[in-house]
């Protein structure tokens, strides 16, 4: 009995405790709504993440995209006031987390996977651009890495339509799939 | 219920089975892995804006142009620049890396400039008659050059040292030639401008004459295995056949491959024949075959002030007496020609001479030095390129600094100048603006591809454009003022040691030295060091490959440890013995000790530890 309830608490500390434990969050600096903004602006991913003239990907738009509609307030949330107070009146940028942040040791390039490879955003981000609220911004204690990165849950589902991680393996893997190159200085240059 | 000590051991124990049945400890394991690839000693590029900018390489006197890929200004990827009418477009294996450089582990990066100062001003004072103060210029004809020949104009008994110029100063037009006879020059490893090289390579017979089958031996159209030494020889039976017989029984070849060869020297020019050491015997069949005028031509000199021309005259180390040099400058902060230090340690005072070296890295003359200080190195450096040896044309360009050199890096010509008396100035800018005031030439900048003539640009654009790492291109080569070419005819004072060492093998020292490297002075990347060692490309530095009959003569059994000595000295070496090597020669990876004691061509024995 004792081996039972050790295993137990073992069993329950790993798989549900652990999970918390091994990453540290924070919020997002604004109350974003990436489902407002397409179906109400009618905005689409790239008009916001957009690549520049040279082919590099912008990532994050910089307060002058946001600010190119939201100089006024666009509506009267509680969000949008905070956000006008805080970031566009002074002029201050958000001090946005990215999700997708690769660690230095990798140069992906965002203009060979969606112009050449035609993927689409979702096969790499989930449904990031359906989401009416920001999730916190999750980062392993130990390694470093976005939670994004690792993928959402602690296994990765290999199932079909589930959201892959960003790491080494996963990019083998649809490399490998798609009979793409995969040597290590494809990424690591 | 009562607790005993086996029911904690078993949850325990049960605790530690369902552990391993949950994501936690294999989780543990791969992020701390990840961690330890990421921990926060490993340095970090900066993460900002990308941009271009362009330099040229200070690496090697070629000076080829340089794309610098930046990321929030520094420099993470270098390319050549494509349309650039001297390097087209090309970078060597070195260049490529080269703004891994400051990061280098044999950097230096303290010295004591006052103390320095304070040594010299103090053994100048004391400098007495048949005594001199002496500046040796690796890297002759910079701005700094003109500097410190100014600075020893200035002072009583100053003398300025410089490497004896290649091919008596003239310069190679090799899009003129059409057979090249190379007497184990390196053409195609590191000789010259790489991509002018290759681009004229389509257009000549290469000939390599040469005892081992170097790097250009195998890509050449053909390769004659000579006997070392015996290149003098064969150059002599070129131009007259009637010593052919004797060159035949000293080269190894047969006197048809030599009249055969001489015939289509003959028959198939412009010719031009490259001797890896200057000899006397190749300029002279140089002159015979009439290359002078075609494929070596005297290149106009690069436009200088006038307040500059009081400057003390160019020599080589072996016209100096010996034990009088007082003060001795070395300035070794751009990579140069290598004089061995034997050479230059006999030309010292007995008595306290005074060493100062500028260098980035202890790896050279400041092991020697009483004082080293350390400088920048490229890119951080700004200094400007001498025209490269295969260039007709004169050429002025700047290497620009990309990044920031330390706190504390030695300026050595501000150092030089200012313990001769003289203002030093801007001398680059000084240079520039004479070279404007002389509106020849056309200037070539990177970021438009566009050659415009010089007389279209304001000074301050042109000064701007160069910063910017333009390439300033002076006319066509200038007729030969008078013909050079016999061996007793040839302009400046030949090496003293080199040339006739390797006319006849001595009995003292009977092997020759060929470096694994075409530029065993110059330090590589730390990548590209590790890729080479970690792969066996290359062998460890201080190590020795000869023929295993040359070991035995010398008394060597197996891989061991033996002893080199030349003229200069000796120092311990490991040795392989190695079949490919021929016999009667010594291939050396040179490190430091090595080039103490051995110059660019060099014969030495070997004995067993």
């Amino acid at each position: 009995m004792p081996f039972l309830a050790g295993a137990l608490a073992a069993l329950g500390a790993g798989w549900v405790g652990f999970p918390h434990a091994i990453y540290k969050s924070r919020p997002q600096p604004v109350d974003f709504s990436h489902k407002v903004h397409a179906e109400k602006a009618g905005t689409k991913c790239e008009d916001c993440h957009a690549f520049r003239e040279d082919g590099t990907f912008a990532g994050i738009p910089s307060l002058s995209t946001c600010a190119a509609c939201h100089a006024a307030p666009m509506g009267t949330t509680a969000a949008e006031k905070n956000f006008i107070d805080a970031y566009v009146t002074p002029n201050r940028e958000p001090d946005w987390a990215s999700y997708a942040q690769q660690p230095e040791n990798v140069f992906f390039s965002h203009i060979t996977h969606v112009k050449l490879g035609q993927l689409k955003c979702e096969q790499c981000h989930g449904d990031q651009g359906a989401s009416d609220k920001l999730r916190p911004y999750q980062v392993d204690r130990i390694s470093g890495y976005s939670r994004d990165i690792w993928g959402r849950t602690l296994f990765q589902s290999k199932a079909a339509g589930a959201v892959p991680g960003m790491k080494m393996d996963d990019c083998v893997d649809c490399h490998r799939k798609q009979g793409l190159s995969h040597s290590c200085l494809d990424c690591h240059k | 219920m009562q607790r005993t000590r086996r029911d904690i051991l078993l949850f325990m124990g049960g605790g530690a089975a369902g552990a391993m049945l949950t994501p936690a400890p294999w989780r543990l394991v791969t992020d701390a892995a990840i961690w330890s690839e990421n921990w926060p000693g490993i340095p970090r590029p900066a993460r900002g804006e990308i941009t271009a900018r362009y330099t040229n390489c200070a690496l090697c006197p070629a000076g080829c142009a340089v794309r610098a890929r930046c990321v929030a200004g520094q420099p993470v990827s270098l390319a050549g620049v494509a349309g650039n009418p001297l390097s087209q477009g090309a970078l060597c294996a070195f260049g490529l890396t080269g703004h891994q450089l400051p990061y280098h582990p044999q950097r230096l990066k303290q010295g004591t400039p006052e103390e320095a100062a304070a040594a010299v001003r103090g053994a100048m004072a004391k400098c007495g008659a048949g005594e001199s103060v002496a500046v040796l210029d690796l890297a002759p004809g910079r701005a700094a050059s003109w500097t410190y020949r100014r600075a020893m104009a200035a002072v009583a008994n100053g003398v300025y040292l410089a490497p004896p110029p290649p091919l008596g100063g003239a310069a190679v037009n090799l899009a003129k030639a059409r057979t090249v006879l190379s007497l184990g020059a390196p053409l195609l490893d590191g000789w010259g401008t790489p991509g002018n090289v290759h681009a004229a390579r389509a257009n000549f017979r290469l000939i390599q004459a040469e005892p081992w089958e170097s790097r250009t031996a195998a890509l050449a159209d053909e390769w004659l295995p000579i006997r070392p030494g015996s290149e003098a020889a064969l150059a002599l039976a070129l131009k007259d056949p009637k010593t052919a017989p004797s060159a035949a029984q000293a080269t190894g070849l047969t006197e048809k491959q030599i009249l055969d060869l001489a015939n289509e020297l003959t028959a198939n020019g412009p010719a031009l024949v490259l001797s890896a050491d200057d000899l006397p015997e190749a300029l002279a069949l140089n002159h015979a075959l009439g290359a002078w005028g075609q494929t070596l031509v005297a290149r106009p000199e690069v436009p200088v002030p006038d307040a500059w021309k009081k400057a003390a005259p160019e020599r080589v180390v072996a016209s100096v007496p010996d034990n009088s040099i007082r003060v001795l400058f070395i300035d070794e902060s751009v990579p140069g020609s290598h004089i061995p230090w034997g050479a230059i340690e006999k030309k010292l005072v007995r008595d306290n001479p005074v060493v100062v070296a500028f260098a980035w890295t202890l790896e050279g003359y400041g092991r020697h030095a009483q004082f080293t200080l350390p400088t920048a190195v490229y890119p951080e450096l700004t200094s400007d390129i001498p025209p490269a040896i295969d260039s007709p044309a004169a050429t002025f360009r700047i290497s620009v600094s990309l990044v920031a050199p330390p706190a504390g890096m030695a300026d050595p010509s501000a150092f030089i100048a200012k313990a001769a008396g003289i203002d030093a100035g801007n001398a680059l800018q000084e240079r520039a603006d004479a070279i404007h005031k002389s509106g020849r030439g056309t200037l070539f900048t990177y970021a438009d591809g566009k050659s415009t003539p010089l007389k279209d640009i304001k000074p301050d654009a042109f000064w701007k454009s160069l910063n910017e790492g333009a390439t300033w291109l002076g006319g066509a080569e200038e007729p030969l003022t008078r013909r050079r070419g016999d061996a007793e005819e040839i302009p400046g004072e030949l090496p003293s040691e080199a040339p006739r060492l390797r006319v006849s093998a001595s009995d003292t020292f009977p092997l020759l030295v060929a470096f694994t490297t075409p530029t065993p002075a110059t330090l590589s990347s730390p990548l590209m060091s590790k890729l080479y060692q970690d792969s066996d490309l290359r062998m460890a530095p201080n190590t020795a490959a000869l023929h295993p009959d040359t070991a035995r003569a010398s008394g060597i059994t197996g891989a061991s440890r033996a002893v080199l000595e030349t003229q200069y000295g000796r120092c311990a070496i490991g040795v392989i013995p190695d079949e490919s090597v021929p016999p009667g020669m010594l291939e050396v990876a040179a490190g430091p000790e090595i080039l103490d004691i051995c110059g660019a061509f060099t014969r030495a024995k070997v004995v067993a530890a």
